[in-house]
């Protein structure tokens, strides 16, 4: 945590998480986040020695694994129904450079 | 009433048609759906018999239904038609039920007051101009307005439960993994329960034999044989332990709601039920917020990252596949949306995980076994819903992180990070709005979460409110 | 300055299964795109992961070949990031909790034989195909959810040979399982290489370096060396090596870079909410474990004790995990090993290879060459005269039938070659003179012209043995 947390911070952030904040939402967001760190000191206030993280609401294990049997597929036309432009059944993007 | 409708087969198509034709009229006053859907295709291909048989429903619009626009309350998706049913959708069908509406919803599912919609807020029926709740207040509005007797929702925080109280209806969250979640767009899949609202507890009983189950395709979801809820329902109390929610009831500020409950809790004692009072500890309490914020917003950034405008949902131009991507995504999410994923992102650094998420997730586990404890000795925990009845529109408090601790609005999310059965049913009315009452069960126990709610309705006589819009 | 590499190696497997890893989809190779798919498989939003049986079975059987210790209770996490291939925004995959830990594969170089260890073999799904146009990116789906089993190496190679006799050794134990195709060159297996050099007594390691799209088995070793002598010149000129990310070219032999490597990537990895852990049935486990297909190590004791054939025979056949098992079909029907191993290696590959067959889309049919073999021991052909129908074996002839077509059986009646050897000792006496005078080549002369009288059907050795006794009567 040693970075300053300010506008452009945030906004580094976003763009990791593929979207953008513009000046206000950022400035917004810095805001929350100084709430957020009052709220953290909350969490912290509780004594979470030796606890383990709850991942899942139950921990019961399962047994349960799926037959390797085919059992669903959809038409190509289904599979790309959500996009307007395809070419020969495929989804496209500009050229995607590695 | 679902029970005589579904009986009812002769006027199966007048109702539905009827049902549609308010919901039309409705939606210019209350915004409550996204999609309205003329159900005559429906009518002419409904099976025989079933739980629903000819009963008009609304489904929440995280819900995906085959070739019929969802969206998720979110512009992303303001163009995404499903290719396929979610498990409840294809469960409902087979009961006869008959789909007349997506309803309204926060935005992804996060948030608590319907406002973030990209369709508009959905108003309260009681009075238009207060906030249903949210994030399923469109539901909420459809069945207190007198739509449909049922309507699907979710409940990650209280989406369910909150929007019941403020609408003067039953709200079910029940166990995690009772009800299917395969096919609901998700918010946090360890908080996520498919839930739902009626106006009655018998119709809660019999919606909840038609939506349990399980489902392969969830893997969480429970392979617990389901019961008959309405062969059992019996709101004979005698024996029953109530444990009040302790830091809740001291923390009311409204004298009205305060009485209201003392008055409930009398009766409860007058049925023959023992009504003590529990405590969390004050730590625990600050941090419930905290810990419901972290883990939500965690797993929700993660869980979205599909929606990048690539194979489905609303595409912005772009040259490349990063500029595609980025203009979609800020285009196609609300400002609350993207501010949250970004504290969720943060939370989930290599470098932050141990002292935000993992630590959220630990804090996680001494609430639930401090309910544990209370449940051990109990069979429920029981509080007002929300302080007051619904907020007006203009009250945006509700989204921003507050440094109070709010415990009465938030108290009900030990629901979700338990997994345990939780419902809110009315409790009484101020300036003629309802405001409901909320108890939490032992894991698979709505049978008994049922059961006190019956009694509960018996008290408050408040059964099948419908609430006239002006 | 002296030298030492280090490397390490990470290879994805895809697993030979019906359906995905989270799917009930079909798993595809060479269909029409996204044709092979639902919504789980495209990211769709609602969808949910649904476990594999026979993914997890393949790869405990790949974790019990390696000698791994199989963690019983299965987890999955979510590595978190954006890119085109990847429908979900992030992977499903097992970061903190593999399926197997600590195992090894022996390998065997020009140095002798050397354990690998293996740090971890855990499951993961694969991502989307790309196809590069000018301008333009297709997206095929089909292989998205694809079963992986990531297998990761100590970095306890150091030089190419190393390296590519472990990926061979890995390769051949994982093709005799039956759990993936393995087929570099259909990226059914990668493999990502991880080198670093540092001066010979360092206690320090170099900077690593990864090298990626490695096509080919043979590449392996190449791309190594190659890597190996690039950071060794760069550091003898005194120059720094940056941690890269370099691309193996297979037409100049060279590692290309990439990308530099700012730092690590953050893939926020957390425990997957929709998949709870899971607990494998320790008989199930054991039932797999039992009916696990033959592995090579046990193929060659297997052999060795069976056939009694040299370790360099061995080898070689079951390098060639189908000419082996054509090589057992043969053996059904006669004794001879050594020659059913010598035809199969020799005389039958190189017409295989010469006619851009394989052996299992040879006519050939194991009955007939153990025929073959059986002729040739029982004297009725010669070795010589064999060869020559070879053509019409490896078009599915019988042997008995071509022969006696073309009139080859070789002649093994003394009578008959007596008197050819005594009308050729009468017709050369000057042969007989020089083998009285010391010459011994005189007899592979007069060999020769029984042979050409008895237009090359006489059986040599009976001819050489008559022949020496004929010689010495006379004289």
């Amino acid at each position: 945590m040693s970075e300053e947390k300010n506008k452009e911070y945030f906004k580094r952030l976003a763009n990791q998480l593929m979207f953008d904040l513009n000046d206000e939402e950022a400035e917004d967001i810095v805001k929350e986040f100084e709430t957020l760190e009052k709220q953290l000191k909350l969490l912290d206030e509780v004594n979470t020695e030796g606890v383990e993280p709850m991942v899942y609401p139950f921990e019961d294990e399962t047994t349960f694994l799926r037959k390797d049997e085919v059992n669903h597929v959809i038409s190509q036309e289904d599979a790309l129904a959500n996009v307007k432009d395809k070419i020969e059944g495929h989804f496209i993007l500009p050229k995607v450079v590695k | 009433m679902i029970q005589e409708m579904a009986k009812d087969v002769v006027n199966a198509k007048e109702r539905c048609m009827d049902a549609y034709e308010k919901a039309v009229t409705l939606q210019e006053k209350l915004n409550d759906a996204i999609t309205l859907i003329d159900p005559s295709e429906q009518l002419e291909t409904l099976p025989e018999g079933g739980l629903f048989h000819g009963v008009p429903i609304a489904l929440k619009d995280n819900v995906n239904t085959k070739g019929i626009l969802t969206t998720a309350g979110s512009r992303i998706l303001s163009n995404y038609v499903p290719v396929y049913d979610a498990e409840i959708v294809t469960k409902l069908k087979k009961e006869g039920a008959v789909i007349i509406a997506k309803a309204s919803m926060d935005e992804l599912a996060m948030g608590g007051t319907n406002l973030t919609c990209f369709t508009g807020p959905s108003l309260n029926p009681w009075d238009t101009n207060r906030m249903t709740g949210g994030s399923s207040g469109g539901s909420a509005a459809m069945v207190a307005s007198g739509v449909v007797p049922m309507a699907i929702g979710s409940d990650t925080g209280d989406s369910i439960r909150k929007p019941a109280s403020f609408c003067g209806i039953v709200g079910v969250k029940p166990t995690y993994g009772r009800i299917s979640r395969y096919g609901i767009i998700p918010y946090a899949s360890s908080l996520d329960h498919v839930g739902y609202f009626t106006r009655s507890i018998e119709d809660a009983c019999i919606s909840l034999q038609a939506l349990a189950g399980r489902d392969d395709r969830d893997m969480t979801s429970s392979f617990k044989e389901v019961p008959d809820y309405l062969g059992l329902l019996n709101s004979d109390m005698n024996g029953k332990k109530i444990a009040i929610f302790g830091n809740v009831q001291d923390a009311l500020t409204n004298p009205e709601t305060k009485e209201m409950f003392a008055k409930l809790m009398h009766a409860l004692e007058e049925r023959g039920a023992k009504v003590d009072v529990f405590y969390f500890s004050e730590e625990l309490m600050k941090a419930m917020l905290p810990t419901y914020y972290l883990i939500a917003n965690c797993e929700a950034t993660s869980n979205h990252s599909n929606l990048d405008g690539i194979r489905f949902g609303v595409r912005e131009k772009g040259d490349s596949m990063e500029e595609i991507m980025i203009n979609s995504r800020t285009k196609g999410f609300g400002p609350l949306i993207r501010k949250r994923f970004v504290i969720g992102s943060y939370g989930l650094f290599e470098e932050n995980q141990d002292k935000l998420f993992r630590k959220a997730q630990k804090v996680r586990r001494l609430i639930v076994n401090e309910l544990n404890k209370c449940l051990g000795e109990y069979d429920c925990l029981i509080a007002p819903a929300s302080n007051d009845i619904a907020p007006l529109l203009n009250d945006t408090s509700r989204d921003q992180l507050s440094d109070g601790y709010l415990i009465v609005e938030n108290h009900m999310v030990i629901g979700n990070f338990s997994g345990y059965p939780s419902m809110t049913v009315p409790m009484g009315f101020e300036e003629g709005c309802p405001i409901g009452v909320n108890l939490t069960c032992k894991a698979f126990d709505e049978v008994t979460m049922f059961n006190i709610g019956k009694a509960i309705e018996e008290i408050t006589g408040y059964k099948d409110l419908t609430a006239e819009v002006k | 300055m002296e030298y030492v590499a280090t490397i390490g190696i990470e290879i994805h497997c895809e697993l030979k299964t019906n359906t995905k890893m989270f799917s009930g989809a079909p798993c595809s190779f060479g269909r029409k795109a996204n044709t092979c798919t639902n919504e789980i498989d495209l990211g769709e939003p609602g969808t949910m992961p649904c476990v594999n049986m026979e993914a997890v079975a393949k790869a405990i059987e790949a974790c019990t070949a390696l000698h791994l210790t199989i963690d019983p209770l299965v987890k999955f996490d979510r590595k978190n990031y954006y890119y085109s291939d990847l429908p979900k925004g992030f992977q499903i995959t097992q970061q903190f909790h593999p399926i197997g830990r600590d195992g090894y594969i022996m390998i065997h170089t020009s140095e002798g034989e050397k354990k690998i260890r293996i740090n971890r073999i855990h499951m993961e799904e694969d991502t989307a195909k790309q196809f590069h146009l000018t301008s333009k990116t297709l997206l095929d789906y089909n292989r998205a959810g694809t079963p992986l089993i990531e297998i990761v190496s100590e970095p306890d190679m150091k030089n190419g040979e190393e390296a590519q006799a472990y990926v061979e050794a890995l390769r051949q134990t994982l093709l005799y399982l039956g759990v993936s195709d393995v087929k570099m060159e259909e990226g059914s297996m990668r493999c990502d290489v991880n080198i670093s050099i540092a001066p010979v007594g360092s206690n320090t390691l170099g900077t690593k370096n990864e090298i990626k799209n490695i096509n080919s088995i043979s590449n392996v070793g190449k791309a190594i060396e190659y890597e190996i002598k690039r950071q060794k010149e760069i550091l003898e000129e005194g120059g720094v090596i940056h941690q890269e990310t370099r691309r193996f070219d297979d037409k100049t032999g060279e590692t290309i870079l990439m990308r530099r490597k700012e730092g690590n990537v953050d893939y926020k990895f957390f425990p997957e909410p929709n998949i709870f852990p899971i607990r494998l049935d320790e008989n199930w486990i054991k039932d797999i474990q039992a009916n696990m297909k033959e592995l090579p190590e046990e193929r060659k004791e297997r052999y060795a004790k069976e056939y009694g054939l040299s370790d360099h025979d061995i080898n070689i056949l079951i390098g060639n995990k189908e000419m082996s098992e054509f090589f057992e079909e043969v053996m059904k029907s006669t004794k001879d090993a050594k020659n059913v191993c010598n035809w199969l290696l020799s005389d039958v590959s190189g017409w295989l290879n010469k006619h851009g067959e394989t052996i299992t889309t040879t006519k050939l049919e194991p009955q007939n060459l153990a025929k073959l073999i059986a002729m040739i021991d029982d004297g009725k052909i010669s070795t010589k005269q064999a060869k020559e129908i070879v053509d019409d074996l490896m078009e599915g002839k019988d042997p008995e039938v071509v022969v006696k077509e073309k009139g080859l059986e070789q002649v093994s009646d003394t009578g008959l070659i007596e008197s050819l050897v005594q009308k050729v000792l009468d017709e050369n006496p000057q042969a007989i003179e020089d083998f009285k005078a010391g010459k011994d080549r005189a007899v592979g002369f007069l060999v020769g012209q029984v042979m050409k009288a008895s237009k090359g059907q006489a059986n040599p050795g009976m001819v050489n043995e008559i022949l020496r006794n004929a010689i010495k009567e006379r004289i």
